[in-house]
């Protein structure tokens, strides 16, 4: 490509005398590509200020009276603080505990499903030998490339049959048989343990799912917790889903419920927006304490890393 | 195949433990799928026997029904603009966290921030964000510029959704960051030396690294934009709102109200197949283009 400067650069001398193999990041950092100006800081600061914006006057509208509501006369910077409306959600207003029972219940059966099932299957694919494997992987890696609107409609058709439209089965089912991407995460974690752990361990007479489970199993803790982070993430902000399947109000997961609320107000109303917002909070909330709790152990995945391998 | 007794055993596991995948597989994607093919060949309520069209959808859909090439021109708008754009926003504000700057914590947190709220949440906020007299609005006044009403008006109703996405651009800001932190430091240092500046430092060192982690951004933030459904439907209800409705339909809210909205399974059917193939040929192009602009440090050892 033209304009890349290349260099072997470990082996020459360097330019800030240091021997070899010596931290570089002092000198490095006072190269004019890394050296940050005011104007550094003002952009920053301006962005920064921009992004938060829509989350502080989400709280904002949160906090607000029902009056400010109907007239819409929001602010960005919270005028009125009325807590209250925190715990109007859950009273008799609205189903908003409902509506987060149901997301915890459904969250947490499609992680387990998740973690469960593609821990297994990942390991296998990664350690024990079968003719036909190498095939099967293949159509493993393809299964990512078709998109979920292929298959939507006749999976419709095939819970509907089974009788599940308006239970959360749909939704929680097909976590318990993996998918093609957190499988593909497990192989790979796997291939980079040393083998002569499982190995000693068929030596001393441990069959195969002894192995997974006395020996992989606890040792794919940090892959397993990130396939649980994105099952968590992806399933708790799930909309299309519930929209599909779920009809009664009371079984409706929180994503579903809070723009439920907004679409069934009376006639000639706006929507309780206070109301509405605290259920966006409270949707938005868990999402960033489980980033925080977890990120420690998605930069261990080094998920980052990952994608630059696409070719 | 003559295999040993061991061989067999493990072979026996291999199969049992990949069962759970196998049957999902054939119950969810391969069966649906042709299950899919079928139906897109028909005319089918669901309800009643499906009627055998041949390809009546496909023809229809492309020479008949002026909704779809409205509904695809909008999809391709909307990832057209916002994916690139996205990861233009993203490469620039990476760049400027990479530097030696306090606080870098901080500003990557509330960058990032917005890519963890989930787009239920985004979408009820953008509603009163870009209401007639929100916050964007105000602020555009303050500027002296009349701000359009974003979320009712046909023509602004897809800007207004590329607003939204920008919001998110941070997710692409950590990944570039992480791979901008990864560029040997002695590359920067050579350049120095050879007194090139910190834009020549960016174009020439920076960029290169990067293309292909843009690259693989390119492509995933692609196939997910062909497939926006949520941010549409809520802002944009056909119930409620005509206009808005009307300029920013995209594939997957069609191919819903088809499907659930109207009970057109076949139709609907033949729509997901249609999007598959626009997706297709889109990330053909994009790897296409990639010995053009993308850079493996493999290729020059």
């Amino acid at each position: 490509m033209a304009g890349v400067l290349t260099t072997t650069a470990p082996e020459r001398t360097r330019v800030d005398g240091a021997p070899p193999g010596a931290p570089a990041r002092r000198s490095a950092d006072r190269v004019r590509a890394f050296r940050a100006t005011p104007f550094t800081y003002a952009t920053l600061i301006v962005v920064a200020a921009i992004l938060t914006t829509p989350i502080v006057f989400a709280v904002s509208i949160a906090l607000s009276s029902d009056a400010t509501v109907s007239n819409a006369t929001f602010t960005v910077i919270p005028r009125e603080f009325h807590w209250e409306n925190f715990s109007r959600v859950f009273g008799s207003e609205l189903p908003m505990g409902r509506f987060l029972i149901n997301s915890v219940i459904i969250s947490v059966c499609s992680v387990a499903g998740q973690v469960l099932s593609s821990g297994l299957v990942g390991y296998a694919f990664a350690r024990l030998r079968a003719p036909g494997k190498d095939a099967l992987f293949l159509v493993v890696l393809a299964t990512m490339m078709v998109p979920a609107q292929i298959t939507m409609i006749p999976q419709f058709i095939l819970f509907r049959e089974l009788g599940w439209v308006n239970t959360f089965l749909p939704l929680i089912v097909p976590n318990f048989f993996s998918n093609a991407f957190n499988i593909f995460l497990v192989r790979q974690f796997v291939t980079r343990l040393p083998s002569q752990l499982d190995e000693a361990a068929m030596v001393d007479g441990l069959g195969f799912f002894g192995i997974y489970r006395r020996i992989m199993f606890p040792m794919l803790r940090p892959v397993l917790i990130a396939i649980g982070i994105f099952t968590l993430t992806y399933t708790w902000g799930e909309f299309m889903g519930p929209l599909i399947y779920l009809n009664d109000e009371s079984k409706m997961p929180l994503a579903l419920g809070v723009q439920y609320i907004t679409t069934t107000s009376t006639p000639g109303q706006p929507p309780p927006w206070n109301l509405v917002m605290v259920g966006s909070i409270l949707l938005a909330v868990p999402m960033v304490i489980v980033y925080y709790l977890g990120q420690k152990h998605l930069y261990e995945m080094d998920i980052n890393g990952g994608s630059a391998g696409l070719r | 195949m003559a295999l040993t007794k061991r061989r067999r055993r493990e072979a026996f596991w291999f199969y049992l433990f990949v069962s759970p995948w196998v049957i999902g597989f054939l119950a969810f994607m391969l069966g649906p799928m042709i299950a899919s093919v079928y139906y897109s060949l028909t005319d089918w309520d669901s309800f009643t026997a499906p009627k055998w069209v041949g390809l009546h959808n496909y023809t229809e859909l492309l020479t008949d029904d002026p909704d779809f090439w409205h509904v695809l021109g909008h999809t391709v708008y909307y990832a057209a603009i916002s994916v690139p754009l996205g990861l233009v926003a993203g490469l620039w504000l990476a760049n400027l966290l990479n530097k030696r700057i306090r606080a870098r914590k901080l500003f990557r947190t509330l960058i990032y921030l917005p890519t963890l709220v989930p787009l239920v949440a985004t979408s009820m906020t953008f509603m009163r964000m870009l209401a007639p007299s929100g916050p964007l609005n105000k602020a555009l006044g303050l500027l002296g510029i009349q701000g359009p009403a974003w979320l009712v008006d046909a023509t602004w109703i897809k800007p207004a959704l590329i607003l939204m996405s920008l919001w998110g651009a941070g997710g692409a800001t950590v990944l570039l960051l992480a791979a901008m932190r990864g560029i040997p430091r002695e590359l920067y240092e050579a350049a120095e030396v050879d007194g090139a500046g910190s834009t020549r430092q960016f174009w020439s060192i920076t960029l290169p690294h990067l293309t292909p982690v843009i690259f693989f951004n390119l492509v995933m933030g692609l196939i997910a934009a062909f497939q926006v459904f949520t941010q549409v439907y809520i802002l944009a209800p056909k119930a409620s709102n005509a206009g808005a409705y009307n300029g920013a339909q995209t594939m997957v809210p069609l191919l819903f109200d088809q499907a659930f909205g109207t009970y057109h399974m076949g139709y609907a059917s033949a729509i997901a197949w249609l999007l598959f193939a626009v997706i297709l040929v889109f990330t053909v192009i994009a790897f296409r283009t990639t010995r053009r602009w993308v850079f493996y440090e493999t290729e020059v050892k």
